[in-house]
Parts: structure tokens; C-alpha cells; sequence
């Protein structure tokens, strides 16, 4: 029942996403309901990312969406990572809004898309995370859980 | 029994909706033929959310977490409106409302106003057995009662077969159909209920060559080819007024043009059109002429009336009638007549006013839909454009905003304290992620 529930609005997403997309943003892969890939575009003259194109993975649980996906930036060919004090340099996004927390179930694979477009936009810093390197080495948890983990730390 | 030719079916929304229940007492044989079947229905659950509606859904009643039209609505306190299933889903999750993250419990959920309940209602929405559109709420009962290619129990089921197969409800009234017969094409041996489905789709013996056009066609279908086949013998058009040419379909034009009634035809045609105008003028004619007969004999019976008393003419009218000498029974009835007469030529306009308005207001909501589809559409495109400028507009406002705290060096300090912090690389960005999302996303669900 719950996966079906999650294939249903997915394939309503599906539809909406082939008829039409905001601009910048582009599907480069649904072939099922656990896994998609897009593209998107930063549409200002943002220096950092100028001319560039960032692949985002998005991998749904059966609980879609009443929880979020998980959505990482994806290394490939002609698809870097991009620069960003919140994205670390193995594509792994600090967003809140893809936290438990943050996460609301109105929220789409579209809406999120254009939330990761103006992260970028606003940007001027060139530069990775605090300590990236050393959390690219150790972490071997989902990047669901790492978002649980340090609300816990900070608060 | 064909699968063509849909008469309008006996749950047709528009008119039966309020008058079924006064129908079926007026008409009692109707009842029990449905009587009969119901011991046959099998319960359908239809899936709400897995079915094809009419055009498009009207944005207002999408729940946001299902993106389908709503399903058991109910209304939250801050007013925003969401499948019962869906929220409860959500609150279990998180107890804040979905769309603009206020405080909300199970408790605060109240079932949404009739209107929405009834718009819902009466979306339009396709049978998922027989693909014609109906209204939301009446597909159940369709699907339970009279969808023709819904599944019922097999009519053998009361018979002492005691068939337990299920059948579409179509083959239901040719009895139980789980026998073994033969497919006339192919002689394969195969059950009654798919002979046609096999000769239509399956049987390898299923397409034949029309011998005389060479067109492929379905054995099952060769009566319905003959009356269009182009090699076929026909008949000149003009046979009707006396021509006896036979060609092969496909040469008639040509004889058209040699035809010796190529000029009598449209002669005798437009007179055949002429004289069914007249037939039908003069049909008019003598039914006025009637009308007016019969007032005339109403107004001279008018005109005796006052020397003739009045309650024995009515006493001798109704039971006397039989024996001759008991007066003309001419005068009463015909001035009732006359007043029937002028009830039913009333009647008649009226069914035909309202005819023409049924017409004319299918034309116009046609015509207004036609008009609105793409103002719709534009503006749901103006609306998401919107959305994204306005997210733009509030993000570069939040960078000034922050490039202005920065530039005066310790301002209101917000992230004084998490600045100043010694914690690990990560949990050192959080607080400016966080926030800034916050405004994000907010911003974005309050445009949804
Ligand atoms: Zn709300
Ligand atoms: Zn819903
Ligand atoms: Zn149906
Ligand atoms: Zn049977
Ligand atoms: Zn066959
Ligand atoms: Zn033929
Ligand atoms: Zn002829």
C-alpha cells in the first residue's frame, strides 16, 4: 500500500515533469519509482557556476512524501560538484529542507530542484564545508541520518 | 449484443441523478429485472486515486500530498484542505500542517465544506472497465450495477451448475457461457466466454483476405465489409428512381457520369425532399384544422349550453351515453377535447422550448470551455513564473541583507554565536543552512 501510494504520486510528478519544467532545469533520467536523475542550471551570472551543468540524484523511500528523498549532487563526466559552503565535495547536500525537520510532504522533486537553483544563486563564497576532506573520508552513513545527527549536535 | 453502438447507459449523471429513485417506483419491472441481476453484482472498491478525469482537474481540489484530485477531504484550522488518508499520514510523520508548517493535530481536522464535497462529486472522471466518463461519485455504483464490461458472478451461479467464475457483465444475461465450444475460424476448442475475445484478438485464423478487394479484415466483422467493400456489386445511386446498373463499388462514379437518370436523379431528389416538406406541412395543416374544428363545435356548444341544464347534459353524458336517445354526446366531450387538445399542443411547445434550451446551453458551456482551457492554462504558467521570480527576488534581498551584517562588522549578530563556535566542520554550517532554507521553503509552499 505505502509503495504504491509513492509510485502513484511520483508517476503524477513524472507527468507533470514531461509535459513542462521550469527553466534551467532539465529530467535526465525516471526509467523507475526509486530512482531519478535531473540537471539543473544556475540561471544568473553567478560567476562560480557560470556555463555549468550539476546532475542531482534523487532516491525515493516508500514513504515518499510523507518523507523526503535523498538528493546528492552527482560526480560524472561534464558534471562536477558544485562549489558551495553547504555541499560537500562527494555531493552530499546540508540542506534543512531535505532533513526530517525541514521536510514537508507538498514539497516536490520540481520544488526542490528550484530551492537547490537560488542555494546557488545567493552564493559568493568559492569554497567546500568546514573539514570537508575529513568528512569525505569518514562518513558512511546516508545523508539522511548525517542531517539527524548534527541537529542533535548543535541545538 | 455488440460492442458498438453505447446506448446512453441507465446511470447517465446528468438526469438520472435526482430522478432514479422516483423512476424505478414508477416503473416496477425495472426494479426487478435489477433485483434479479444484484444477487450476481460483486463489490468493486474503485481506487480513487488511480483514475483518468475529463480535461483537467481544477488546482483548488489537489491535495497537495497526493497531487490527486481529493479524496475524503477535510480541512485543517489554518484553512488548508488535504486527503483524510494523506494528513493523517503527514501528522504521524510531523505534527505541523503541511503547507505552512503551523502547529497542527488530528484533533483540529474538520471534514471540508459541502461545496468541495460536491465539486469533487462531480468530477468527471473515466470507468476503469469500460473507459466511459462518469461522475466521480457515481462510478461505485456504476461499476456495481451496470458497467457492462465490470466483472459479475457467471449467471450459473443459481442455476444447479453452480458456475463459480466471474464474467463481464455484458455476457451475463446469455446465461453461464463456461462451456467448451469451437472457434469457427481456427476449430481450436476454447470456452464460450472468450470465444469472442479470441476471434477478435487471438485466433491465428482471424484475418482473412477479402476475396473480391483484397483488404484484410476480421472474419468476425466480413458482414459489416460487404456494405463498404469497394469491389463489392452496388447499386447506382439513382436506383431508387428507376436506373438498374450494377458495377463494382469503386466504378459506379464513373457511371455516374454516363448515367441515363444523371439528370432525373437530383430532379427526383429535390422533388422527394419537396414532398416530404409538404407531407409533413400538411400534416401540421390538418392537425390545426382539427383543433379548430373542435373549438368551433365547443363554442356552439357554448352557445346551447344556458337552454339545456346543466347537471342532467353531465348526467346523461356519462352514464346514459349507451342508450341513443339520451342526447348528443358530442357537446361535453368535445369541448374537453378541445381543451386536451390545446393542454397536449402545449405540452409539445413546451418539450420543444426546452429541447432548444438544453441545446443551447450544451452549446454554451462548450463554448465557454473552449474559452477558458487557455486562460487557465496561461495563468497557471504566470503562476509558476511568479513563484520562481518572487523566490529569486527574496533570496538576493537575503544575501544584501547579509552582506550589509557582514560589512558592519558585528551587527545584530545572529551568527555571532555559532561563528565564534570551536564545534566540527559540519555542525559549524548549520545554522545559516538551516535558516536559509527555512525562508525557502516557506516561500515556495506558500505559493503552492
Ligand atoms: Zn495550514
Ligand atoms: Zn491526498
Ligand atoms: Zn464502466
Ligand atoms: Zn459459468
Ligand atoms: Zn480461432
Ligand atoms: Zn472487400
Ligand atoms: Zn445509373
Amino acid at each position: 500500500m505505502a509503495t504504491s501510494f509513492a509510485t502513484k504520486r511520483l508517476s503524477k510528478e513524472l507527468n507533470k515533469i514531461n509535459g513542462q519544467l521550469p527553466p534551467g532545469i532539465s529530467l535526465v533520467k525516471a526509467d523507475d519509482f526509486q530512482e531519478w536523475q535531473l540537471d539543473i542550471k544556475v540561471l544568473d551570472n553567478n560567476p562560480i557556476y557560470l556555463n555549468q551543468t550539476y546532475r542531482l540524484m534523487f532516491k525515493f523511500s516508500s514513504s515518499y512524501p510523507i518523507e523526503p528523498p535523498e538528493v546528492t549532487f552527482l560526480a560524472c563526466p561534464d558534471r562536477p560538484i558544485p562549489m558551495h559552503p553547504h555541499i560537500y565535495s562527494n555531493g552530499i547536500i546540508c540542506l534543512d529542507l531535505l532533513g526530517m525537520q525541514g521536510w514537508s510532504p507538498v514539497q516536490n522533486v520540481e520544488s526542490i530542484c528550484m530551492s537547490l537553483q537560488s542555494m546557488l544563486t545567493g552564493n559568493t563564497k568559492n569554497e567546500r564545508p568546514e573539514g570537508d576532506q575529513q568528512f569525505v573520508a569518514n562518513n558512511r552513513r546516508r545523508p539522511r541520518d548525517i542531517d539527524f545527527y548534527y541537529h542533535d549536535n548543535t541545538v | 449484443m455488440s460492442l458498438q453502438g453505447h446506448n446512453p447507459p441507465p446511470n447517465t449523471p446528468s438526469s438520472d441523478y435526482s430522478l432514479s429513485p422516483r423512476v424505478s417506483r414508477r416503473q416496477p419491472r425495472t426494479q426487478m429485472s435489477t433485483d434479479r441481476a444484484a444477487n450476481l453484482n460483486i463489490s468493486h472498491t474503485v481506487d480513487l486515486r488511480a483514475l483518468v478525469y475529463v480535461g483537467t482537474v481544477d488546482q483548488n481540489l489537489i491535495c497537495a500530498i497526493c497531487r490527486c484530485a481529493l479524496v475524503d477531504p477535510v480541512t485543517t484550522h489554518c484553512g488548508h484542505t488535504f486527503c483524510q488518508s494523506c494528513i493523517d499520514d503527514a501528522l504521524s510523520h510531523s505534527q505541523l500542517c503541511p503547507v505552512d508548517r503551523s502547529w497542527l493535530s488530528l484533533a483540529d481536522l474538520k471534514p471540508s465544506p459541502r461545496i468541495i464535497v460536491n465539486q469533487l462529486d462531480d468530477l468527471k472522471a473515466k470507468c476503469p472497465s469500460c473507459s466511459i466518463a462518469y461522475a466521480r461519485s457515481m462510478l461505485q455504483n456504476h461499476l456495481e450495477r451496470y458497467c457492462k464490461e465490470a466483472l459479475v458472478f457467471c449467471a450459473g451461479k443459481n442455476t444447479e451448475q453452480g458456475c463459480e467464475e466471474t464474467v463481464k457483465r455484458r455476457f451475463s444475461d446469455k446465461g453461464c457461457l463456461h462451456y467448451t465450444t469451437e472457434c469457427p475460424d481456427c476449430q481450436e476448442s476454447l470456452l464460450m466466454v472468450e470465444l469472442e475475445d479470441h476471434r477478435e484478438k487471438l485466433c491465428d485464423q482471424r484475418n482473412r483476405h477479402c476475396e473480391r478487394c483484397g483488404a484484410e479484415l476480421l472474419r468476425c466483422k466480413e458482414s459489416d465489409h460487404e456494405t463498404e467493400c469497394p469491389d463489392a456489386i452496388a447499386c447506382c445511386k439513382w436506383a431508387e428512381y428507376g436506373c438498374e446498373h450494377e458495377a463494382k463499388r469503386r466504378e459506379l462514379p464513373l457511371h455516374l457520369d454516363e448515367c441515363s437518370f444523371k439528370l432525373v436523379g437530383p430532379m427526383a431528389e429535390i422533388l422527394k425532399k419537396e414532398i416530404n416538406t409538404l407531407r409533413s406541412e400538411v400534416r401540421t395543416l390538418t392537425e390545426t384544422n382539427q383543433l379548430q374544428e373542435r373549438r368551433i363545435k365547443f363554442l356552439e356548444n357554448g352557445f346551447r349550453d344556458p337552454y339545456r341544464p346543466l347537471d342532467y347534459s353531465d348526467f346523461s353524458d356519462q352514464t346514459l351515453s349507451a342508450i341513443p336517445e339520451a342526447g348528443n354526446p358530442e357537446p361535453l366531450s368535445a369541448g374537453s377535447e378541445y381543451l386536451l387538445s390545446l393542454l397536449e399542443a402545449q405540452e409539445s411547445k413546451m418539450s420543444q422550448l426546452s429541447a432548444a434550451m438544453t441545446e443551447n446551453e450544451a452549446k454554451q458551456t462548450t463554448l465557454l470551455f473552449n474559452e477558458t482551457i487557455p486562460i487557465k492554462n496561461e495563468l497557471a504558467e504566470i503562476r509558476s513564473m511568479q513563484q520562481t521570480t518572487s523566490m529569486h527576488v527574496r533570496w538576493l534581498l537575503r544575501f544584501r541583507l547579509q552582506d550589509n551584517h557582514r560589512r558592519l562588522g558585528t551587527g545584530p549578530g545572529s551568527n555571532g554565536g555559532s561563528d565564534g563556535a570551536t564545534g566540527g566542520g559540519s555542525s559549524n554550517d548549520s545554522p545559516l543552512p538551516r535558516r536559509l532554507s527555512d525562508g525557502l521553503s516557506r516561500d515556495i509552499i506558500t505559493k503552492l
